[in-house]
């Protein structure tokens, strides 16, 4: 056996055991942890989701989107209205909302993702306002700033998801599918082409990308992630008001992206996880705590500009290179 | 009556006009010395009515004095972002995006800053003239929001003197449009850039000290102001002072009719519309010239 | 001088201005099937407009293309592409944070046809076609003498070696028509000759080339030459005919 055959099955065996001791302590943390800790851990998990989607975007597309509260709130109350008031089934109720976020997405983003740099990030943002208002206006569907209550929990093979405890266990294996699933389109044949007409969208025209479209597509996409997490989300606090959809959660989930590293999908848990818990545990320090928050973001653009991420990727690679085979032909 | 109403309408227009034209004005001088959207134009002016606000109650300055204390310290905050977010951001190769996140971030510390010293309550400053006001065609308009239409339209020719007559304005310009020529004939490009975040920080702050008697001072106010204040700049070209109060006037009426015809809840929501169709169909603004680098 | 029918591309009157100033005049060849055809101008003759005409980045104020005996003018630069139009650019566009294998894999996105929701759900389609474009990547990779660097992302490269890779995506792809936009500019001498040969390659496989090029020794590959000043054709024939040809030398050659 030659040398670097032992070093492959090495790197192989360790990174076998670092998954199974990574699956080991999630599923041991809500035992260990207080019900407002695993609280924090299952907005996490909902927010991987529809950070995910803003991530993507970023990182593949080269879009700033700050419009995701917008998605995340159709999803929201397309599931509140759907079930209080309409009677509808839960799954036909999230169904709706994912479709109408990727209907709206389509229609606001045919004309808007044609734009780029400055006007593109204001344009998301303006959507984020526009949003907010409306979820306020239309209060006949949204409850306005009283909100919807009363919305259902999930209940799956006669469990109901009513506790953190329990919706820990349901929401995360989801996060893993969207995640899982992300990370197979970034290597097949659409995966690549975003890549490519991002980073040069003439040679992508050539190459006979439809640039547009699949920026379009993408953005689709994305709403479609935010709407999910906006229905699970509705289930899990069964409380839903205009609060929660304003420009605030907006730059929230782009800042899991940036603190995250866009370029990186599992970067996507890292910024979830960090965008939740920081701002509870500086809530101790009283109402200083966005302003530390504002900072960190300045911070984080200065300094890691790919994000906890890239700067972990970063870190492995040179962790791991005095034990990995240098791989010198690029063959998958 | 009717027309009293209509009359009435056009008049908060107008006033509303100046106020996001004067944010706007300050966003053109940035983008125009440094190609750079600022997103804390919003929160100069925040930081402007803050500073004219302690003076004024707390230390019982006379108005003038806080106004001009508003507006150096909205100077001094403005180089102060160029020296300690921008330049470091464009020392790593910043983009767009990077520049537009790192002012953002800048955004929400001065607004997390106000709420953390002011709360969430709102607050009002005493305007020019009092609470007086002028009666035109029996509908009424603040003495201050005259005066506020008459300085900015004295900014609006003061800015115009600037880049047309003076060394500094034309090094500016010059620094902006090529950079590297600019330090071949001696212009310091780094210090104008400082001063050009300086003027348009200058600008935030007297736009902050004029705004506050007619809205009210609150932690949250910033971005709105920065959005529609972009909107006005985009629509006046994005680097005319002239232009960016224009496009206020335009903004504010269409804002202001609006309420009148639809209904005021969604005030907003035409004028995000209109800076997104603005965007996509003039991205040169009403005056702009072709080939413009709008982003 | 071939028949007409065997033109590949004809560009038929072609005018452009931009604003009052016109760039291109009533300009009219043809490259015909199979040939390695020459563009040659001066500076600023309009050389990069009416490149940018033929591969769709711009319209015409006037006058129409004809490719494959079709007129495509209204279509879009994806669709000429799919019709097996493809240009190379004048500074070498490669993606530069993929690697070179990856360059080459965005070369093959015409042959697949699976979309984002395969994509997600890594359907035995996606694996199909990653396979399909691995192969026909890895004959690129030997052909180009890209072996090396396969692994490498396409910035760290110099600048000759980028072209190499734009012009390996471009092949990949496997075009009718392959136009050059000055393919050997910041390549050193020996570089031109080894492009010089990759040419003629290329042209074997039965692949109609359009060069643009200054470079008179790159040139030499071209079979008929068309030579472009202010806009207009002033002249057309073998290289030695154009050399000759009064117009040219004042023009061109003059200038040099």
């Amino acid at each position: 056996m030659s040398s670097r055959r032992i070093a492959v099955t090495a790197s192989r065996t360790l990174t076998i055991a670092a998954w199974i001791a990574g699956i080991a302590v999630w599923a041991a943390l809500p035992w260990l942890l207080g019900r407002g800790s695993v609280d924090i851990l299952v907005f996490a998990g909902l927010y991987t989701i529809a950070g995910l989607g803003v991530s993507f975007l970023l990182g593949q597309c080269g879009i700033v989107s700050l419009a995701q509260s917008v998605f995340y709130g159709i999803g929201a109350y397309s599931t509140a209205y759907g079930t209080t008031v309409l009677g509808w089934p839960i799954p036909a109720c999230m169904l709706a909302g994912i479709v109408v976020s990727g209907l709206v997405a389509m229609l606001v983003g045919t004309p808007v993702l044609r734009l780029s740099g400055y006007f593109l990030a204001l344009a998301t943002l303006a959507l984020a306002i526009m949003g907010h208002v409306l979820f306020l206006e239309w209060d006949w569907l949204t409850g306005g700033t009283l909100g919807i209550g009363g919305i259902p929990h999930l209940s799956l093979f006669g469990f109901t998801l009513n506790t953190p405890f329990r919706f820990y266990y349901f929401i995360w294996p989801c996060a893993a599918v969207v995640l899982w699933l992300h990370y197979n389109l970034l290597r097949s044949r659409t995966g690549i082409a975003l890549r490519a007409m991002r980073d040069a969208p003439s040679a992508a025209k050539v190459a006979g990308i439809r640039v547009e479209s699949l920026r379009v597509r993408t953005f689709i996409l994305s709403a479609v992630l935010g709407s999910f997490a906006g229905s699970l989300f509705a289930h899990y606090v069964s409380f839903v008001s205009v609060d929660s959809f304003g420009i605030d959660r907006a730059i929230g989930f782009l800042l899991i992206a940036v603190l995250g590293g866009a370029r990186s999908i599992s970067g996507t848990v890292v910024g979830a996880l960090f965008v939740t818990a920081a701002p509870n545990l500086l809530s101790r320090l009283g109402e200083i705590h966005p302003l530390l928050f504002a900072l960190l973001l300045i911070v984080a653009v200065i300094f890691l500009p790919s994000g906890f991420g890239g700067a972990f990727a970063d870190l492995w690679r040179r962790l791991g290179g005095s034990l990995r085979p240098t791989v010198k032909d690029g063959t998958p | 009556m009717v027309l009293s109403l209509w009359i009435q309408a056009i008049l908060s227009g107008v006033t509303n006009g100046f106020v996001y034209g004067l944010i706007g004005l300050g966003i053109a001088v940035v983008f125009r010395g440094a190609r750079i959207i600022n997103a804390m134009q919003g929160d100069f002016a925040l930081l402007g009515g803050v500073v004219a606000y302690l003076l004024v109650h707390n230390l019982g300055w006379p108005l003038p004095a806080a106004f001009l204390a508003a507006m150096l310290s909205g100077a001094v905050c403005g180089m102060l972002v160029e020296r300690l977010l921008i330049r470091p951001t464009a020392r790593r190769q910043g983009t767009d995006d990077s520049y537009l996140l790192v002012t953002l971030g800048g955004a929400f510390a001065v607004s997390a800053s106000v709420l953390l010293y002011f709360g969430r309550d709102s607050y009002v400053l005493p305007g020019i003239g009092g609470d007086q006001s002028v009666d035109v065609f029996n509908a009424a308009i603040r003495v201050h929001a005259l005066a506020l239409i008459v300085i900015g339209t004295l900014v609006v020719i003061a800015l115009r003197w600037f880049y047309r007559g003076t060394r500094l304005g034309q090094a500016m310009l010059a620094a902006s449009i090529d950079p590297d020529g600019a330090q071949t004939i001696g212009i310091n490009v780094p210090l104008v850039r400082t001063l050009t975040f300086g003027l348009g920080g200058l600008v935030g702050g007297l736009a902050g000290m004029l705004v506050t008697p007619l809205i009210n001072l609150h932690y949250e106010m910033g971005l709105l102001l920065t959005l529609k204040g972009f909107a006005a700049a985009v629509l006046g070209g994005l680097t005319s002072p002239f232009g960016a109060v224009f496009g206020g006037l335009v903004l504010g009426l269409v804002e202001s009719l609006a309420i009148v015809t639809v209904s005021s809840g969604y005030k907003d929501v035409i004028a995000m519309t209109i800076l997104i169709l603005i965007m996509i169909v003039m991205p040169q603004g009403l005056f702009g010239r072709r080939g413009r680098m709008g982003g | 001088m071939t028949e007409a029918a065997d033109d590949l591309l004809k560009v038929r009157n072609i005018s452009r201005h931009f604003g009052g100033l016109q760039v291109l005049r009533h300009v009219d060849f043809a490259v015909p099937e199979r040939s390695i055809t020459g563009l040659i101008g001066p500076n600023g003759a309009g050389k990069s407009t009416l490149f940018n005409i033929i591969s769709g980045f711009l319209t015409p104020s006037e006058g129409d293309i004809d490719y494959a005996g079709v007129r495509i003018t209204p279509l879009s630069i994806q669709q000429r592409s799919e019709m097996g139009l493809m240009r190379s650019f004048q500074t070498p566009q490669v993606f530069p944070d993929l690697t070179v294998w990856e360059n080459l894999i965005v070369g093959c996105h015409k042959h697949g046809r699976s979309g984002m929701v395969e994509g997600l759900l890594a359907l035995p389609v996606v694996w199909r076609e990653r396979r399909a474009a691995s192969e026909a990547a890895q004959r690129i990779l030997e052909d180009f003498n890209l072996g090396a660097v396969s692994g490498r992302l396409a910035r760290e490269l110099p600048a000759g070696q980028q072209r190499i890779v734009e012009l390996a995506r471009a092949v990949i792809a496997r075009p009718r028509l392959l136009c050059l936009d000055e393919p050997s500019s910041g390549l050193s001498a020996d570089e031109v000759q080894d492009l010089m040969a990759t040419i003629h390659r290329i042209s074997k496989t039965g692949v109609t080339i359009l060069l643009v090029s200054h470079d008179m020794e790159l040139i030499s590959v071209c079979e008929r030459i068309h030579a472009l000043c202010f806009g207009e054709i002033i002249a057309n024939g073998t290289l030695a005919e154009i050399q000759a040809h009064p117009d040219v030398r004042e023009a061109y050659l003059g200038i040099q």
